[in-house]
């Protein structure tokens, strides 16, 4: 795991997105070899989605050959009401940038066989050979997608009954009625998001510190210490840059300093 | 040029909502059916996104104007009719083709007062009608001759006319055939909406009793040329009357103690309050006329500053003779039944009006500077907001390229033409106007300060929404007709779509 620190929430969607661009260019997708991307809804990823559409408009960056994988729906909210995740979605980032619709997944959560929607999910993620990327958020309480704390670490996509927390929390986007807050929703599991070769969380705002300091395990917490941590996996990489642009090494490299 | 799959996204640019706001977003549309498309239901349903992409610079993407109002232009007038159908049809092809450098694509053209042989002709030539490259012709608006003789304005008196049979004498002066139920009336479908309107005075004899009749059939009432006393205008409303023809003109000026049909803006949720309002009312609503001792004065004071304020005196007048029925808005049904009476006592929260049932009609507003003062246009709109439709009123001579002097009209009578101002030749009479809509949109948002979205809804979703039409024109909701006016942030027209086609745009 490597924990990048920015100062702001701009600065964090600039950095994501300039990490996404550089893996799919890197990648060099092609319509038989696409970019699998898992991505989020919620206000975290909002900076993130922002930088990478105008790479799309400067022309850095294409989605033609990008599939992509949502993580949640709620479970029967019309699919055009204003707070469904595939409006959500369809407002915040693909209608801005050049993906072709038959190239995106989200959950249908108004799909008769619920579970049968849920494991064809995870079976079309399968046909793409895995997800090479993962783009998520994590909420105040720890929750992933529709995770919440608790949640199995083997859990695939499946349906869930929200927290009450969480039906409160967004009672505000249903003229506060809570009566008017869908009580379930369809979700990919830990375990769908820990199988993607890749996962980035975003983590932004005061209210989060307290679910990152819990994940992360650490014991060290100065700002400092992370940057220096920073500099050190800066130069690890430019070194094994170098070294397989000579041709040293062949086999695919992710992550590191585990 | 065109989109592979035919559908085209507008992108950075602002859209002018219903609500008179600006905002950034982008519309698709689909340039072969030339309609609005809903773009998160293209996305995920139709599974398909725009092949083609234009880039708005940051400039406005209206629906295309609406002017219910237009005598004519470019040198033909929807008035005159020589008894040749074809070239009658030709000029009306040929305004309705032109007019789009004005940034309008919908207009209904109106006939103003004939004689009275003319009008099922010439009503049965103007169906709903437009070309690929033209601005839609809605329907007719048929300005007289169940007008006053008093507020006639440009109408001829010798053929303005009482309706002594109700709605049988409408059906006799335009044709019982051009007045017949909605679905009859257009039996092709090109896809047009199909509008029909009547300005009358509402007193004129005969007039009244037909306008439910007229409503019925489909045929929208507009309160015009007329000194209707606000209890006659009231009624108007209620029986069905939705509009009020250019207001301030050819109407009696507003008097407080019977603010008449200027006064209908104003109209008070007091006079739809359950409980009688004969006992709460100190001055007017009574059995009785105005009190006469009251009269001179209010007369005397008013002549006494011009001209003008005649007109106020003969309503007056009017009002005199007629005899007012103290319980008319209490007795007669309400127009609309939607709007139930939920505040029947006083309520206590700030910048609530309290609920009425009586529905204030939208008013069609010249916005040339000259037949109303910008303070009139900023009164107006301030006090009704969601009723304010834009119209021109524009004559024949209605041609941005034309130079002033004098000019032929009809029956022998010519046009003077100083800047935007017209005159019946020898005379100070008004004789319409010859601004551009796309003028009046600039002149509105000039006149009352609100913001270039706010008055662009006075000649787009107000007065589709006066006419029912707002699902196809004047709005940019999916299905509406892809008509748009491109304006740039000062309100220039720059360019003008008809049904997803681009059919005139601004030379650079």
């Amino acid at each position: 795991m490597r924990l990048i620190i920015r100062e702001d929430p701009k600065a964090v969607g600039d950095y994501i997105a300039n990490y996404i661009c550089k893996r799919i260019n890197e990648f060099a997708p092609t319509p038989e070899r696409p970019f699998v991307l898992g991505l989020p809804t919620g206000s975290s990823p909002i900076p993130t989605y922002k930088a990478l559409i105008q790479m799309v408009k400067d022309k850095k960056l294409s989605f033609k050959n990008v599939v992509t994988f949502n993580m949640d729906e709620y479970v029967g909210l019309p699919r055009d009401h204003p707070e469904s995740y595939h409006t959500f979605m369809f407002r915040e980032f693909f209608s801005h940038i050049d993906i072709p619709p038959s190239q995106v997944n989200i959950l249908d959560g108004n799909a008769v066989d619920l579970i049968g929607e849920c494991k064809a999910y995870e079976e079309r993620i399968k046909q793409y050979g895995g997800i090479e990327l993962f783009l998520g958020g994590i909420g105040e309480d720890g929750h992933i997608a529709f995770n919440e704390p608790g949640s199995s670490l083997a859990s695939r996509t499946r349906i869930k009954t929200l927290a009450y927390d969480t039906i409160l929390a967004n009672a505000r986007f249903f003229n506060n009625d809570i009566s008017a807050v869908p009580r379930m929703a369809l979700t990919v599991g830990v375990g769908t998001v820990l199988d993607a070769r890749e996962v980035v969380v975003v983590v932004t705002g005061q209210r989060k510190a307290l679910a990152l300091s819990k994940a992360i395990e650490l014991h060290v917490k100065t700002v400092k210490y992370f940057k220096s941590i920073e500099r050190v996996q800066d130069e690890v990489e430019r070194t094994q840059a170098e070294l397989k642009a000579k041709g040293k090494i062949t086999e695919e490299q992710l992550g590191s300093l585990e | 040029m065109s989109s592979t799959n035919g559908l085209v996204c507008f992108t950075n640019c602002l859209l002018p909502l219903e609500d008179g706001s600006l905002v950034e977003k982008d519309l698709w549309f689909d340039e072969n059916r030339g309609i609005i498309l809903d773009a998160q239901k293209t996305f995920y349903l139709r599974r398909e996104r725009p092949d083609k992409v234009i880039d708005l610079g940051g400039n406005i993407l209206s629906p295309g104007f609406l002017d219910i109002q237009i005598n004519g232009g470019y040198g033909f007038d929807f008035s005159v009719y020589g008894n040749d159908d074809e070239a009658y049809r030709q000029g009306l092809k040929m305004v309705a083709e032109r007019i789009v450098e004005t940034g309008v694509t919908s207009l209904l053209p109106t006939i103003i007062t004939q004689e009275k042989s003319v009008y099922p002709k010439l009503l049965s030539l103007l169906k709903p009608f437009s070309t690929p490259t033209s601005a839609t012709l809605l329907g007719w608006h048929a300005e007289g001759p169940f007008i006053d003789l008093t507020k006639r304005g440009a109408h001829a008196p010798a053929y303005l006319l009482p309706a002594t049979d109700g709605f049988k004498s409408f059906e006799e002066i335009y044709g019982a055939g051009n007045l017949v139920e909605g679905e009859d009336w257009v039996m092709t479908d090109n896809g047009n909406p199909a509008v029909r309107l009547i300005t009358a005075a509402p007193e004129v004899p005969g007039v009244m009793s037909a306008l439910e009749e007229v409503v019925k059939r489909g045929i929208a009432f507009s309160i015009g040329h007329s000194v209707a006393s606000t209890d006659i205008a009231t009624e108007a409303v209620q029986r069905g009357a939705r509009l009020i023809t250019h207001l301030f003109n050819a109407m009696p000026q507003l008097h407080h103690r019977d603010p008449s049909i200027i006064g209908l803006l104003g109209a008070s949720p007091h006079l739809a309050s359950p409980t009688a309002i004969t006992a709460q009312l100190p001055c007017t609503f009574t059995a009785e006329p105005v009190p006469l001792l009251e009269l001179p004065e209010a007369h005397g004071n008013n002549a006494s500053k011009g001209p003008v304020l005649e007109h106020a005196s003969e309503a007056f007048e009017h009002a005199n003779v007629l005899t007012r029925k103290p319980t008319l808005i209490a007795t007669k049904p309400p127009r609309s039944q939607t709007k139930p009476q939920t505040r029947p006592t006083l309520h206590l929260d700030k910048g609530y009006v309290a609920d009425m049932t009586f529905e204030r009609p939208y008013y069609g507003i010249i916005v040339d500077g000259i037949h109303c003062h910008p303070n009139s246009v900023r009164l107006a709109y301030s006090c009704h907001p969601d009723g304010c439709i834009l119209i021109t009123d524009a004559m024949k001579i209605l041609d941005p390229n034309l130079k002033d002097g004098v000019h032929e009209w009809r029956d022998g009578k010519r046009f003077v033409k100083e800047g935007e101002r017209l005159y019946l030749e020898g005379t100070t009479t008004l004789a319409g106007s010859v601004v551009t809509l796309d003028k009046c949109v600039r002149n509105f948002s000039r006149f009352t300060g609100c913001s270039l979205g706010e008055a662009i809804k006075c000649a787009t979703y107000n007065p589709a929404k006066c006419l029912g039409i707002e699902d196809k024109k004047g709005t940019l909701r999916p299905g509406a007709h892809a008509d748009f006016v491109i304006l740039d942030r000062q309100g220039i027209v720059l360019s003008t779509w008809v049904r997803g086609k681009e059919v005139w745009s601004k030379a650079a």
